[in-house]
């Protein structure tokens, strides 16, 4: 079979993956407390006005018809209108997506570099006082809750040295302490497997062989070891990548980014039930396909690796 | 080569453990020299202390590795790498299997040894790599060389290893039990190659093994090693009919040859002592039958018996 026959394969596969997705996320909204119409009329509204309006979303109709005609209308590309902003979902999402992607992607790679140089350096000198600040770095970022270093960060950095905008994105640094948030956070995530793996790699027959040819110290690190400890890396990418974009969503909120972490967080408090569904089904989305995309990247790296199956 | 009094040591969560004990070996140039001895006897510890490929936890205690009119120990790990992995002593290992890098294909390994010691044009490079190929008989080499190593059998993997180490045109090559992990047939068609690289190529061999068979078919001469010790330098001839330490005499006449009957064969008694409490003196006289008072107090010396031939044992 070739490649794009498998590729192919794996995107039929994330049918049911994306259709349980859409299930729970329903269902979670919709069997939880809270009323959109209710939220959004006040207190003192008539039953009568309440009624009209849940007539005029749909809300009125039973949960499976509401769930179908729901799922019938992602289907032609129609995520629904947003019963807060009475406006269609894709459009605030596309608004927003933007600012989200921007956040996540420098978050991955502030995690990313930091996190395997950090991690490469520990497993090459193994065990000193390199190998112990790194460890200890790497659970002091981890042990701090996510909002509290966002914090933390704006007080130090915006507040007193001034050096950065305290909020909103405006150019370049503003991107700076929300992406040095995420990339912190998350990048004990990749520091600590990159020492493990590194150390195992640097063991094998292969790393003292080709030091037996003669090539030198760093090349057979930065060849021979680092190509073989990606694929461990990249499947660590794909796993952590919904947790930065949770994390994402947070940061924004306290760095009034107006992404759509915010846009979830406030729809979720109002109850505002396409747009929640329509945010985590492009989430949702997004983590099937970068999965996707690292399991075509392994045999990229592995020839052991075939595109038909797992590993060998 | 000239190797002297070398004493390494391991540290080890049980204690320090002498590995090598006042090594005393001499390589002639151009000579397929035999490095013999029971697992666990310090040869590959020896091997890999001459490449400076000692693991962390190795120390080298004592001694000098006399190459070229230097002493290799006292060399730089830097100038190690730049001056003598490589271009002067390369190795091969016993694990044909884990000794290619899984992600590379084989002309690229191959190739990373020529770009660093022959500076030819890129595209004179495929021929050097089919060459090196040849050289150790793998039939197919055009197609072989963009193949990567989990596609090939062990004793392909082992030949390749011998054509990059090769590629890198060394004086010394260091071969670590590289028959021991391959069938049996295999070895055969392996010992073949090596046996037409000596005869083709100015080329010396130090050949670690515990395997007498493929000793006798390869080697000129012997060092017989036990428990961190050279016991007897000999020259293959000798090594069957003159051996002088009992070590030596025993462990030939421990070999299953195809003419001696099962009654005929020698066990030698009791087992390898473990290197962490060795015993005193003679390291081999707790399994020694000719044994005499002083061999548990004096470590015996490397004696000369004739020309080339030395023995470390108190009775002769």
């Amino acid at each position: 079979m070739n490649k794009w026959g498998y590729v192919g394969k794996r995107l039929l596969k994330t049918i049911p993956i994306i259709i349980g997705v859409t299930l729970v996320t329903f269902l979670i909204l919709h069997l939880s407390p809270g009323d959109p119409v209710r939220i959004m009329l006040g207190p003192y509204a008539t039953p009568e006005t309440v009624a009209a309006l849940r007539a005029q979303y749909g809300l009125d109709q039973p949960l499976p018809l509401q769930y179908f005609s729901w799922l019938g209308n992602i289907a032609q590309g129609d995520l629904g209108t947003s019963i807060r902003y009475n406006r269609p979902v894709t459009e605030l999402v596309q608004a927003r997506i933007g600012i989200t992607l921007t956040l996540t992607l420098a978050g991955l790679v502030i995690s990313v570099t930091l996190g395997s140089i950090l991690g490469i350096l520990a497993a090459l000198k193994q065990n000193s006082w390199l190998d112990y600040l790194c460890t200890f770095q790497a659970m002091f970022w981890i042990s701090i809750p996510g909002f509290w270093l966002a914090i933390l960060l704006l007080y130090i950095f915006g507040l007193q040295l001034r050096w950065v905008p305290i909020a909103g994105l405006s150019g370049f640094a503003s991107v700076i302490l929300p992406a040095l948030t995420i990339g912190l956070q998350e990048e004990a995530w990749f520091a600590r497997p990159m020492r493990a793996e590194m150390l195992g790699v640097l063991n094998e027959g292969y790393i003292k062989a080709a030091r037996a040819k003669g090539v030198r110290y760093y090349r057979v690190v930065g060849k021979h070891a680092l190509r073989n400890v990606m694929v461990p890396m990249i499947t660590m990418l794909a796993l952590r990548l919904p947790w930065v974009i949770a994390g994402s969503v947070v940061v924004e909120v306290v760095f009034a980014w107006g992404g759509m972490g915010s846009l979830l967080v406030n729809s979720v408090l109002a109850r505002d039930y396409p747009v929640v569904q329509g945010i985590l089904l492009i989430i949702a989305l997004s983590v099937v396909l970068a999965n996707l995309l690292a399991d075509l990247v392994y045999s990229l790296i592995d020839p052991r690796i075939r595109v038909e199956g797992g590993k060998k | 080569m000239r190797i002297e009094d070398l004493q390494v040591a391991f540290s080890t969560e049980e204690g320090p453990v002498e590995a090598l004990d006042g090594v005393e070996l001499t390589i002639h140039q151009g000579t397929f020299h035999g490095l013999i001895g029971e697992t666990g006897c310090g040869k590959s510890v020896t091997g890999q202390t001459i490449m400076g490929l000692l693991d962390n936890n190795a120390r080298i205690k004592k001694g000098r590795i006399m190459y070229r009119e230097q002493d290799l120990l006292k060399l730089s790990s830097r100038q190690m790498e730049r001056q003598i992995r490589g271009n002067e002593i390369a190795m091969i290992f016993q694990d044909p299997g884990s000794s290619l890098n899984p992600l590379f294909t084989i002309k690229n390994q191959i190739e990373e040894a020529i770009k660093m010691y022959r500076p030819v044009p890129r595209e004179r490079r495929e021929g050097l790599i089919l060459e090196a190929l040849q050289q150790v008989k793998l039939p197919d080499a055009r197609n072989l060389m963009h193949r990567y190593p989990h596609q090939l059998s062990g004793g392909m993997k082992q030949r390749v290893m011998i054509a990059m180490m090769l590629a890198c045109n060394p004086r010394l090559l260091i071969a670590d039990e590289p028959t021991t992990a391959l069938d049996v047939s295999i070895q055969a068609q392996f010992i073949k190659v090596l046996k037409d690289l000596k005869d083709n190529l100015d080329l010396t061999i130090l050949y670690i093994t515990h395997d007498l068979a493929v000793i006798s078919e390869l080697c000129d001469y012997v060092s017989v090693m036990y428990a961190g010790r050279i016991v007897e330098n000999l020259s293959m001839y000798d090594l069957f009919r003159d051996p002088c330490h009992p070590y030596t005499e025993k462990l030939v006449n421990s070999v299953l040859g195809v003419s001696t009957r099962l009654d005929q064969l020698e066990e030698i008694p009791g087992s390898v002592p473990r290197l962490i409490n060795p015993p005193p003196g003679c390291r081999f006289h707790p399994r020694c039958s000719e044994v005499l008072p002083v061999c548990s107090q004096e470590v015996p010396l490397l004696k000369e018996v004739k020309g080339l031939h030395s023995v470390a044992c108190h009775r002769r």
